[in-house]
């Protein structure tokens, strides 16, 4: 199977090609077959793949050289390892449920096949990312990922939110990976390859001055928080809830978001060598988890909250790899993909019942018409709010053992701080959407069968991935086999850890339970005695608004700036070599007279003056 | 040793044997069909030699080179690529042939066909000549065969017109290279390229250095001709445009192909001794003279194309100017000269090809020649706008395409031998073809469409363009696979001489 693993991306490809062509011939129906039947294919391949890695086989490298400069060796291949057979697995399950949920979603909008198409080819992206054996294949499905998300996102380009969105999440992503794109270079001129391995032996052989790793390290770690949607760089994601709900459980949630955390993962090595890098990792991560988390207490839009939620978590993953915990960041990673799917996947079914309504404030009572919903939606929110058994109680406690562990009590006091907060507005949003009396208007409508089973499905490893770690760390083993990366912190973690977290999380859901469900403490008397507290988060600290002021506005004036320098001394020179070559072609063409005798004389003068000019000076000299 | 004609292996002339009995063959079947007869099985006859022909010349690589009929002749690996090369050309130049006799174009249907074979057939003698005899003979089946070819459309003036300038303005470099051989005659006493080189070194060393240099550049004037590189690139307009599509396809793909053969035939075989000569003075002369050729093609084909509304006419210049782009690793004795120039060469007959088969296309729609045919077609016929935007992507040469390693190739040549200037130039001049080449783009993407309703294309057209297409975007993702295999060719064949082809003494 490991050696046909390079066929995984090329099914959604073939999807994409025929999608595309027969954009106007395929009717919905083909389009979701066609789609879901490739994402199928990759998904049995890639459990084939997963499967043969279980029963540990080697790590495989398949690869050409694509070109050939001089010394170098430009090559591209796909590579498997433990921690991209887990990878294709879960892009290819996500993928295969977000195709046949799709079909229910987008019925009837006009445009599925492209839909689909578009779908298609973000998984063949995604998935050629994933196995990518060198930085430079990894950049370019880097790229490619960014697109997908840009097209889909702007997918009802009608709406000019969308639009909005759309071009924001492209430029703002693109900020991230200028550093990736430096860090490739910074690489490459210092180690003279652009393949993983070579870089980490050149990295471990100390062929590469300290502060340089470091450089590079972090750098990578710009590209990460570009996609994974880290701060700064976090305004785009919560926007880009605009795009089609399936759209986002899929690159927003489970899969392209997560790229970050798995580039700074795949390279990780370099982390590793550097202190400051993993510091910065650190920081960065935990930041992000309490700042987001904060901003989605007070968020109205369910997608919105779900989208503070994801950036929040994409945080925590960030702080446990900082915190040298590779294994708890990556199976935080896979816990996350499964439950947060399923989240979006719930809230996009909330979202078909109402009619497109999102806002949570207009909805509620749900539980009675829709309990099937209602169950998965809760399975969801007890996965992410950590409560045991759940999938997410056993990641978050291995992020949070490895903070501790690392000796960072401080990151570890934000993250359980994030639990809390994490729980109680999750918990709120359930609350909200589920029980009480329904405040919107209209009916309410049945959700297709084609959506619930995906959930469904999803539901099954929300609840029980966890057991792969537990009672025996199988998963972190596995995935630190053979890399010389520690499976799990030094030491044994203490007991009251886990019992800290579940409370911070218990505290959370009793909180929300107590304001929205009876009550007792009702919202208004938090938010009157802090008015400022709650417009800062309402208004998400205004880092827009800043970004707006302080930024946009000055490169706006740059702008103005550089357009007039443009204008008169750029374009007057451009202006001038075009004149140039105008009027070297108008002699050209003006000699281009009709006449045979001229075209005969032109070629002899030509040739007299070519042996004078070029033997003149020898012969008679 | 008397040598008897059967003593010789024939059958490595098989390709060509094939082409001339095929042409032979059609001119008698032309002869017996009726007037009002449809033609068109004439096309089908000559596509089928020429495939067989190909299968014959791919089958024989790898095989030592072999000389024959005195000398005159050898089938070496250089031959056979460009043989490769002008094979597929004109199979897909005759593929779509056929539409353009079917709406009664081309009158004189059978002698359209058995011409391009003929002049196929001189194309390849071309390749595989040892002697200067056989070259000219060669090289004068090649013309005149275009002459007739450039003016079948014998009704209308502007094909007639083209013929005419073709004929005589191909007379007069003809007379050039002849004059040029009569003085390689003079100084070496023999016709064979081999002997005649060693006996120019010779002469060189004996104060006849002028007259060498003289016969080079005699000859330089008729190559630069055939090739259409400036300052001999005049007529390559009027006859670009006046010919009939198929047949300027030909021109620019199938004849120029030939003439770069016997360009680097005749230069590195007949003049290797100047890249030997101890004072390389012979050298550098050699070099500024092909270098100053190939700028002034880049300089002139780019920026007078920029004035060009007519769409045969803008692709003419387009040639002009790679011309001078392939021009360049010859010029510079390049570490990858046999290399990069074949597989510009391929490249640039993938998407010329393609080019002009949808410039039929158009111009046979919109009535006109004028690039405005091309507005909206993006509407009108997606897939085959699609197909235009690649050619022309390849054709600017910008990245994943074969045009883009084509010229990054030459670049390295240029880089490595350390010719600044020219890299310079043909950079600069590559950014001023963006201009002419998107603005075909732009009329196709952002203009409306005059007509309306769909552009209908021919199968026979949609599968060259098709192939052309899928030729170029693959050459352009495995360009490294396209120069292994180049690499593996035998070239160095093609520039020593050999007595070993002969058959044993009886």
């Amino acid at each position: 199977m490991l050696e046909n693993a390079w066929t995984i991306p090329l099914f959604p490809l073939v999807a994409f090609f025929l999608l595309l062509f027969g954009r106007k011939s395929w009717g919905e129906k083909a389009a979701a077959w066609v789609g879901s039947l490739a994402a199928f294919a990759s998904l049995a391949v890639s459990a084939g793949v997963l499967a043969e890695r279980l029963s540990g086989a080697e790590n495989s490298l398949l690869s050409f050289s694509w070109l050939t400069l001089g010394e170098t060796v430009i090559r591209f291949g796909i590579e498997v390892d433990p921690l991209n057979a887990l990878m294709l697995l879960i892009v290819s399950l996500i993928s295969f449920l977000v195709h046949v949920y799709s079909y229910g979603y987008m019925k009837g909008d006009g445009r599925v096949p492209v839909f689909y198409a578009y779908l298609s080819l973000f998984t063949f992206s995604m998935l050629g990312l994933v196995v990518s054996a060198n930085l430079l294949q990894l950049y370019i499905f880097w790229e490619l990922v960014g697109v997908c998300s840009f097209l889909l996102i702007g997918f009802w380009y009608f709406k000019p939110e969308a639009k909005q969105a759309a071009k924001k999440a492209f430029v703002v992503t693109r900020i991230g990976d200028i550093g990736l794109f430096l860090a490739l270079l910074l690489a490459f001129w210092y180690t003279g390859s652009l393949e993983l391995g070579p870089i980490f032996a050149a990295v471990e052989a100390g062929q590469v001055p300290a502060e340089m790793v470091t450089l590079i390290a972090v750098l990578i770690f710009v590209g990460a928080i570009g996609k994974s949607g880290q701060f700064p760089l976090h305004t785009w994601l919560p926007d880009a809830m605009e795009g089609p709900t399936p759209v986002s459980a899929l690159i927003h949630a489970a899969t392209m978001v997560a790229a970050g955390v798995y580039l700074v993962a795949r390279t990780f090595p370099l982390f590793e060598a550097s202190p400051v890098a993993l510091d910065t990792v650190a920081y960065v991560g935990a930041f992000t988890a309490i700042f987001a988390a904060s901003i989605g207490l007070v968020q109205n839009d369910i997608k919105r909250v779900l989208a503070y939620s994801t950036v929040s978590q994409l945080g925590y993953m960030m702080l446990a790899l900082g915190s040298a915990g590779y294994a708890a960041g990556a199976f935080h990673l896979m816990t996350h993909a499964f439950f947060k799917a399923l989240l979006f996947l719930a809230a996009g079914a909330v979202i078909v019942a109402l009619h497109h309504q999102q806002d949570i404030r207009k909805m509620g009572g749900l539980w009675s018409t829709h309990p099937g919903i209602g169950w998965l939606f809760l399975i969801g929110c007890l996965a992410i709010s950590g409560i045991p058994p759940f999938s997410g109680f056993f990641s978050k406690d291995e992020v949070l053992a490895s903070a501790w562990m690392d000796g960072r009590p401080g990151v570890f006091a934000v993250g359980v701080v994030a639990a809390f907060f994490t729980a109680f507005y999750m918990f709120r949003l359930f609350f909200l959407v589920f029980t009480g009396s329904f405040r919107g208007e209209g009916n309410r409508g049945s959700v297709p069968k084609s959506m619930l089973w995906p959930m469904g499905i999803l539901a099954v490893p929300a609840v029980a991935a966890g057991f792969v770690e537990y009672p025996t760390p199988f998963f972190s083993r596995w995935l630190t086999e053979g890399t010389g990366l520690a499976a799990e912190a030094g030491g044994t973690v203490p007991l009251w850890l886990p019992v800290l977290a579940t409370l911070a999380s218990l505290a959370g859901v009793a909180l929300a339970w107590a304001m929205y469900v009876k009550r007792v403490l009702p919202a208004d008397d938090l938010t009157k005695p802090i008015p400022w507290g709650y417009r800062l988060l309402k208004n998400k600290y205004f880092i827009d608004e800043i970004y707006a002021k302080g930024v946009v506005l000055p490169y706006r004036w740059l702008g103005a700036f550089l357009r007039g320098f443009d204008r008169f001394v750029v374009s007057g020179l451009v202006r001038f070599s075009a004149g140039i070559f105008r009027t070297v072609g108008r002699i050209g063409s003006a000699i281009q007279n009709g006449q045979a005798q001229t075209y005969a004389l032109v070629s002899l003068v030509g040739l007299v003056l070519l042996i004078i000019g070029l033997t003149a000076g020898r012969l008679f000299g | 040793m008397e040598k008897y004609l059967l003593d010789y292996n024939w059958t490595v002339m098989a390709p060509e044997l094939i082409i001339a009995g095929a042409a032979a063959l059609l001119s008698i079947i032309d002869l017996l069909m009726k007037e009002k007869q449809d033609k068109r099985v004439l096309a089908s006859l000559g596509f089928v030699a020429v495939l067989g022909a190909l299968y014959f010349t791919v089958s024989r690589f790898g095989q030592q080179p072999y000389e024959i009929l005195g000398d005159t002749y050898r089938i070496d690996d250089f031959g056979l690529v460009f043989k490769t090369l002008l094979l597929t050309g004109t199979a897909l130049v005759l593929a779509v042939s056929l539409q353009e006799a079917k709406r009664k174009e081309i009158t004189a249907q059978g002698e359209y066909y058995y011409l391009l074979l003929t002049a196929l057939l001189g194309g390849m003698i071309l390749t595989s000549s040892a002697d200067l005899i056989t070259l000219f003979v060669g090289l004068e089946l090649l013309s005149i065969s275009s002459y007739i070819l450039a003016g079948i459309r014998k009704r209308r003036t502007d094909s007639n017109e083209a013929a005419w300038k073709y004929v005589v303005l191909g007379g007069v470099s003809s007379a050039f290279i002849l004059y040029g051989m009569s003085f390689v005659y003079g100084l070496a006493g023999t016709t064979n390229l081999y002997t005649a080189q060693e006996r120019m070194a010779e002469a060189m060393g004996n104060g006849m250095e002028s007259f060498v240099y003289l016969s080079l550049f005699l000859m330089l004037f008729g190559f630069g001709f055939k090739v259409a590189s400036a300052p001999f690139h005049m007529w390559v307009p009027d006859v670009y445009q006046g010919a009939p599509t198929p047949v300027t396809t030909f021109l620019a793909v199938v004849s120029k192909t030939a003439a770069f053969a016997l360009m680097i035939r005749v230069i590195l075989g007949g003049y290797l001794f100047l890249f030997n000569s101890r004072t390389a003075e012979g050298l550098e002369l050699l070099t500024t003279a092909l270098l100053v050729l190939a700028g002034l093609s880049m300089v002139i084909g780019n920026t007078v194309a920029l004035r060009q509304f007519n769409n045969k006419r803008l692709m003419a210049y387009s040639s002009i100017a790679h011309a001078g782009y392939t021009l360049v690793p010859l010029a510079t004795l390049g570490p990858m000269l046999f290399e990069s120039t074949v597989y510009y060469l391929t490249a640039y007959l993938l998407m010329t090809l393609g080019a002009f088969t949808v410039i039929g296309i158009v111009e046979r729609n919109a009535g006109t020649g004028d690039i405005s045919a091309f507005a909206g077609l993006s509407r009108r016929s997606p897939l085959t706008a699609a197909a235009m935007t690649i050619f022309l992507i390849s054709l600017s040469g910008i990245p994943v395409t074969a045009g883009f390693f084509g010229k990054f190739y030459i670049l390295i040549n240029a880089v490595a031998t350390q010719h600044f200037w020219i890299a310079a130039i043909m950079l600069a001049t590559t950014v001023v073809s963006y201009f002419y080449y998107f603005g075909i783009v732009r009329m196709m993407y952002f203009r409306p469409p005059v007509l309306e309703g769909k552009v209908k294309v021919p199968p026979a057209s949609a599968l060259v363009i098709a192939v052309a297409m899928i030729g170029t975007v693959v050459l352009g993702i495995t360009p490294q696979w396209a120069l292994e295999q180049l690499g593996e060719v035998n070239w160095a064949a093609a520039l020593s001489p050999l007595n070993g082809g002969a058959p044993p003494a009886q």
